[in-house]
C-alpha cells in the first residue's frame, strides 16, 4: 500500500519534468500551425486557434530550398556513414581481439579524436579541399563528418566485440577458419546490433554538422539542411512559423530513428563514453 | 608460438590500418598543417600566392593576447562561463532525474526516454528554436515572465550582454541533460541492491544513504560525465553561432567561435588557426585527464 503511494509521488514529479522538457518541442509544432499574427499576439495562444497548414505547405513546395537541403543532407550523411562504418568494423575488431604493440596508443589515438574541435582542423581542411577542387561538393562534407563517426564507431563496436567470448573465436579456428573468415563469418553477424548503433551514430553526427556543411558548401543547391535553414533564418529573420515547419522537416529523420532504435541508441551512447 | 604471435600482431594491425590511415589524413594533417599555419601570415592577401606566405615565429598567438582588436582573452573567460555554468546545472538536474528515474514507476522508462531525444536533435535546430523562445517579440519566454509578473515589459534576451549568455546557457542545459542523466542512470544500475538493504537496515536516513553510499559507488561515472561535459562543452559553435553569432559586442563570444570569425569572416587564415590551437591545447589537458580517469578505474585496455 505504501509503495504504491511512493509510485505515484514519482509519477508526478516524472510527468512534470516530462512536460517541461517536451515543452520546446512541442512549441516548435504549435508554432509551425500558427499564422505570423497569432505568433505575435500578446499573449499568444498555446494552441493555434487559427490552424494552418501552410507553413508545412510553403515549405514542401517545389520553390523552397527544404527539399533540397533534405536530399543533400541524406546524400551527405549516408556518404559519412558507409566510410565510417565500412572502417570502423575491422578497426574495432582488430583493437578488441589481437594484441599487439601500439595498440593501446591506437585506442588513445581513437579517444582523442573525438575530442578535438571542429574548428581544430577546419582550416587546413578548407585548404585541402579548395587544393583538390572539392569545395562545394559532397564529398568535401562527407568526407570531413565521416572523421566524427569514426572514434565514436570504433569505440562502441569494440567494447561489442570484446564481450563476445573468445571461445567462439577458437572453435571457428578449429573449424578451419582463418582470422579474415572468423572476422565475417562469426564475429560480423553477432555484432550486427553494435554495427546498427554505430551507424545511427555515424548520421546523426553528420545529419547534425553545421560547421563543416556551411563552410565548404556555398552554392545553395547543395547545402545539407542545416546549413540551409541557418541560411532560412538569416534571410527572413521574423518568419518563425515558416523557419519552425522547416525545423521540424529538418529533426523528422533523427525522431523516426529515435522513435524506433531507442534502445539502441541508449545503450551506444553509455558504452562509448563510460566505457570506452 | 613466436612465429604465430607475430602473425596476430600484423592482422590486429592490418585490421586496424584503413581507419587509422582515413583519420591520420583527415585529421593528423590537418592538425599538423593547423600548427605550420599558425605561425605564418596567411591571410586573405597571400592565399593564393605562397611566396608571400612566410614564417613568422609566434607573432599571431602573441597578437592574439596583447593585440588592441584581439578579444582572445574575453573569449576564453565567456567559454569558461559557459561551461562552467552549463556544467553546473547540467549536472545536477541531470543527477536528481538519474536518480527519479532509476527508481521504477508507471511510466519511468518512457519519461526517460523522451527526455533523451534532446540531445540527438541537430544542435542547429534546437538552437533556433531557443533563439524564438528568448525573442524579445513573440517569444514565449518573456509571456511566461511576464504573466508570473517577474518583469514588467519584455526582456532584450539576445541583445543585452549579460541576458544572452544565460539564453545560451539555458539552451545548452537542454540539450545536455539527458547525456548526463544517462552516464549516472549506468552508473546506478552497478550498485547491487543489496547494499541499499543493509544501509537501510542499519538505519541510514536517505540523505546520509546519498552522500555515503550512492555518491561514492558512482564517482567514476561522475568523474566521467564532469570531465567529458567539460571537453564537448567548451568546443560547443553551432548552437552559439546560431543563437547569438557571439553577439551582442562579443558578450558570447567563444574561443570556438572566435577562430571561425578570424579565418572565415576576416580572412585571417593564420590567426584564426592560432586560435584554434589555443582551444585544443586547453581541452588537450583535460583530455589527458579524462584518458588516465578512465585507464585507472578499469583496466579494459
Amino acid at each position: 500500500m505504501k509503495n504504491e503511494k511512493g509510485n505515484w509521488k514519482y509519477f508526478i514529479i516524472g510527468a512534470i519534468v516530462f512536460v517541461i522538457f517536451i515543452f520546446p518541442l512541442y512549441w516548435m509544432v504549435v508554432t509551425a500551425l500558427k499564422t505570423q499574427v497569432e505568433i505575435f499576439q500578446i499573449p499568444t495562444p498555446l494552441w493555434p486557434k487559427d490552424l494552418t497548414f501552410e507553413a508545412f505547405a510553403d515549405q514542401m513546395s517545389s520553390s523552397s530550398d527544404t527539399f533540397q537541403g533534405f536530399k543533400n543532407s541524406l546524400i551527405i550523411g549516408c556518404g559519412a556513414t558507409i566510410i565510417s562504418t565500412i572502417l570502423s568494423i575491422p578497426a574495432a575488431y582488430g583493437l578488441a581481439r589481437f594484441k599487439f604493440k601500439g595498440r593501446k596508443l591506437l585506442i588513445l589515438f581513437f579517444l582523442m579524436t573525438q575530442m578535438l574541435p571542429s574548428t581544430l582542423i577546419l582550416t587546413s581542411l578548407y585548404i585541402m579541399f579548395s587544393r583538390m577542387g572539392l569545395l562545394n561538393s559532397y564529398l568535401a562534407p562527407i568526407l570531413a563528418d565521416a572523421t566524427l563517426g569514426i572514434p565514436f564507431s570504433i569505440i562502441i563496436l569494440r567494447t561489442y566485440f570484446l564481450s563476445i567470448p573468445k571461445e567462439l573465436d577458437e572453435a571457428a579456428k578449429i573449424d578451419g577458419c582463418n582470422s579474415i573468415t572468423s572476422f565475417t563469418k562469426i564475429m560480423l553477424p553477432i555484432a550486427k546490433p553494435g554495427v546498427v548503433v554505430a551507424a545511427v551514430f555515424s548520421f546523426v553526427y553528420a545529419w547534425g554538422d553545421l560547421i563543416y556543411g556551411i563552410t565548404f558548401i556555398t552554392d545553395p543547391t547543395k547545402r545539407p539542411i542545416t546549413s540551409s535553414i541557418y541560411n532560412y533564418v538569416q534571410q527572413y529573420q521574423t518568419l518563425w512559423n515558416a523557419t519552425m515547419a522547416f525545423g521540424i522537416i529538418a529533426i523528422m529523420p533523427v525522431v523516426l530513428i529515435f522513435i524506433f532504435m531507442q534502445k539502441y541508441i541508449v545503450s551506444g551512447l553509455t558504452n562509448g563514453a563510460v566505457k570506452a | 608460438m613466436n612465429k604465430k604471435n607475430h602473425l596476430s600482431v600484423k592482422t590486429g594491425f592490418l585490421f586496424a590500418l584503413p581507419a587509422v590511415v582515413y583519420m591520420l589524413v583527415f585529421v593528423g594533417y590537418p592538425m599538423i598543417q593547423n600548427f605550420i599555419l599558425s605561425v605564418k601570415n596567411v591571410d586573405v592577401y597571400t592565399f593564393a600566392d605562397a611566396s608571400k606566405q612566410e614564417f613568422v615565429g609566434l607573432k599571431n598567438y602573441l597578437e592574439l593576447f596583447d593585440g588592441e582588436d584581439s578579444i582572445l582573452l574575453t573569449a576564453i573567460s565567456n567559454t569558461l562561463i559557459f561551461t562552467v555554468m552549463s556544467i553546473f546545472f547540467q549536472f545536477f538536474i541531470g543527477f536528481g532525474l538519474a536518480l527519479l528515474f532509476n527508481k521504477k514507476f508507471k511510466g519511468s522508462s518512457f519519461f526517460r526516454g523522451v527526455t533523451m531525444i534532446s540531445w540527438l536533435l541537430p544542435v542547429t535546430v534546437a538552437g533556433l528554436l531557443f533563439k524564438f523562445m528568448f525573442a524579445s517579440k513573440g517569444g514565449i519566454i518573456n509571456q511566461l515572465f511576464m504573466s508570473l509578473h517577474l518583469i514588467d515589459a519584455p526582456l532584450e534576451w539576445l541583445l543585452e550582454p549579460k541576458l544572452a549568455m544565460i539564453a545560451i546557457v539555458v539552451a545548452n542545459i537542454w540539450i545536455g541533460i539527458p547525456f548526463n542523466m544517462m552516464l549516472l542512470i549506468t552508473g546506478l544500475t552497478t550498485i547491487p541492491e543489496e547494499i541499499y538493504e543493509s544501509s537501510k537496515l542499519d538505519g541510514a536516513s536517505k540523505l546520509q544513504t546519498l552522500f555515503l553510499i550512492t555518491i561514492p559507488m558512482i564517482k567514476p561515472a561522475i568523474m566521467s560525465v564532469l570531465t567529458l561535459g567539460f571537453v564537448y562543452t567548451f568546443k560547443v559553435f553551432d548552437l552559439v553561432w546560431v543563437m547569438t553569432k557571439g553577439g551582442p559586442i562579443n558578450a558570447t563570444e567563444l574561443v570556438s567561435t572566435y577562430a571561425y570569425k578570424l579565418s572565415f569572416d576576416q580572412f585571417q587564415f593564420s590567426k584564426g588557426s592560432a586560435a584554434a590551437n589555443i582551444l585544443f591545447l586547453i581541452l588537450f589537458v583535460v583530455g589527458i585527464f579524462y584518458i588516465k580517469l578512465i585507464n585507472d578505474e578499469e583496466e579494459v585496455m
